[in-house]
């Protein structure tokens, strides 16, 4: 009777460490999984950033054509040539070239040049938003324990000022 | 595009979130896009035909007033069913933290989620309570659109991450051309006449009406035939209350008047005024007055003042002061030519805010999105009048450089 119940008592024991075993196991499946999307997001985004700096330079290069604007035509020419590393600072440097020029706006090349920037904004915000997601689960307790991001790359955020040229309509408070 | 857009609301009841998902879908559809619009709405009542009704709403109360919102089984079934259906290549969710289905579509779909916040949610402590669960559907969105600063800050310090600032839109060519009431504005000399007037619940604190209610008051009295043209929901007593009798008569309202005579009512007046005393994270009605063309008379608070452009587009008076509207409004009514050229100047900075503009803006966002899921870069030529499937590729100065699947896009049948 009373071995009985100790075995009893012995199957619900095992029978639970198993149940907990499964749960845990099943959680950081789908921590793993959760952590492999933001990443692929994080690095879906970048490209998309990359392709539209590549845009805004090269509108920037057909502006600077146009208006016969050497400096212009130089920081284009930079921010599509420069190195991983110095990608930011060129960047920038193209954002304060083309905010030199008067009135961006007139003509389709200038319009192209407005356009791209604001797309330049657009995709820079999306990305900081995965990389923020991604660093985040990344710093849990349990994805550093058990090193489940060793499989990615630490995605970084691309660090440049507000590309936007023209002010866009006033927005209410 | 094929864009599915969801409201978390039942479109069988009115407003803002509503209104502007309606006003947004059509806008899209005129521009020459697909759209869906999944919402809780009741299978045999009237809709537009790009609704698709998500099922019975039941009553949920939320942000100190009840929305009726769908949650459920049936209606995650339906939401994935419109989801494989639509084969959409963005999907819109409007609030996606309200339990709805707009949460349900955000966790479900494939496609990039775009997700538009419209009311600035101050109280941080149930987000900050639920911060692990709004984590993961904020995953599952891509690009976040907020309709005005508020509710921006709203998401940058309690959620962390940036929005696109897009402001509500308004259609103007519809409250431009709009029929006033007969018999409205009347005669508006300097000196006697003209109406005011005032549209929203005048019941409400903030909303202010009783500051405009003592200006007439004071006007009233020395101004002959000045009168006041009130509408939104309420007791007619209550609007009179410290109304002298003798002016009862020069006071109408009309109850509460449904979207589509919005447009008239704000063309019957001379003056709109919007004595707010706070709480107004968007000017909604200010643009709305001014796509009218009607002069606005209203509050120095921080979001009036930036609609109103500094005060060039409509006169400001320091907030909740009768005496100064009364002050502001006398002068205007008498002098027609001030009158004309603040709506003039009105009418070019609503133009900012014009559905198609406003619109137009959303598809950056939606392209944004696309790109950023399958990092690509996607060509704007789908973005404007482009009616879909015509194959199209604008090259937009790209040179030699190759920006990977351009024009993508066009090359899915529309």
């Amino acid at each position: 009777m009373t071995s009985g119940a100790t075995t009893m008592r012995g199957m619900w024991s095992v029978v639970a460490v198993v149940a907990v075993v499964v749960l845990v196991a099943m959680y950081v499946t789908w921590l793993a999984g959760r952590l492999d999307r933001l990443h692929a997001r994080a690095a879906a985004a970048a490209r998309a950033l990359d392709a539209q700096l590549l845009r805004r330079a090269a509108a920037a290069a057909v502006l600077a054509e146009e208006l016969a604007a050497p400096e212009l035509y130089a920081a284009a020419r930079d921010a599509l040539d420069a190195a991983p590393g110095e990608r930011e600072a060129a960047e920038n440097d193209l954002t304060r070239a083309l905010r030199l020029i008067d009135h961006p706006a007139g003509g389709p090349a200038g319009e192209a040049v407005v356009a791209a920037s604001r797309r330049v904004e657009l995709a820079r915000q999306v990305h900081s938003d995965c990389v923020r997601d991604a660093l985040a689960l990344r710093q849990r307790r349990l994805v550093r324990l058990l090193r489940l991001s060793r499989r990615h790359d630490r995605p970084g955020y691309f660090d440049v000022g507000d590309t936007t040229l023209e002010l866009t309509p006033p927005v209410p408070a | 595009m094929r864009i599915g857009i969801v409201c978390p609301y039942s479109l069988d009841v009115p407003g803002g979130v509503q209104n502007h998902v309606q006003d947004l879908a059509e806008t899209l559809i005129a521009l020459g896009h697909r759209v869906s619009v999944l919402a809780p709405a009741d299978d045999d009542a009237p809709h537009p035909p790009y609704v698709v009704p998500a099922g019975r709403s039941v009553p949920f109360p939320y942000n100190g007033s009840v929305a009726r919102i769908t949650f459920g089984p049936v209606s995650t079934a339906r939401v994935r069913r419109w989801l494989t259906r639509g084969e959409f290549d963005v999907v819109h969710v409007h609030e996606p933290f309200v339990l709805s289905v707009s949460m349900l579509a955000a966790l479900s779909a494939r496609a990039p989620v775009v997700a538009t916040f419209h009311t600035a949610m101050t109280r941080s402590r149930a987000m900050a309570a639920a911060q692990g669960v709004l984590q993961l559907i904020l995953e599952r969105i891509t690009a976040r659109i907020a309709v005005s600063a508020l509710a921006r800050k709203v998401q940058v310090e309690h959620l962390g991450g940036g929005a696109v600032e897009i402001p509500n839109g308004v259609a103007v060519a519809r409250y431009a051309a709009a029929e006033p009431l007969s018999g409205w504005p009347g005669p508006c000399a300097p000196g006697s006449g003209g109406t005011l007037g005032f549209l929203g619940r005048f019941t409400e604190p903030r909303k202010g009406f009783p500051v405009l209610r003592r200006a007439f008051v004071d006007l009233a009295e020395r101004r002959p035939g000045l009168r006041l043209l009130v509408a939104g929901p309420g007791e007619r007593e209550t609007l009179l209350e410290e109304v002298p009798p003798a002016l009862h008569d020069r006071v109408t309202f009309l109850g509460l008047v449904p979207e589509r005579d919005k447009p008239r009512m704000l063309r019957s007046v001379d003056l709109y005024v919007a004595p707010n005393t706070g709480g107004e994270s968007f000017g909604m009605i200010l643009t709305e007055a001014m796509a009218a063309g009607t002069p606005v008379v209203a509050s120095d608070l921080d979001a009036f003042r930036r609609v109103l452009d500094g005060g060039r587009a409509g006169a400001l008076f320091p907030t909740g002061d009768h005496a100064a509207l009364a002050a502001a409004v006398g002068p205007l009514l008498d002098d027609a030519g001030r009158r004309a050229a603040l709506a003039a100047r009105a009418s070019q900075v609503v133009a900012a805010y014009d559905w198609p503009v406003v619109a137009r803006r959303v598809l950056e966002v939606y392209a944004t999105a696309i790109e950023a899921a399958g990092g690509v870069a996607i060509d704007d030529a789908a973005l404007g009048d482009v009616t879909l499937g015509d194959g199209t590729v604008g090259d937009v100065g790209m040179g030699d450089i190759g920006t990977g699947d351009d024009g993508q896009l066009e090359e899915q049948p529309g």
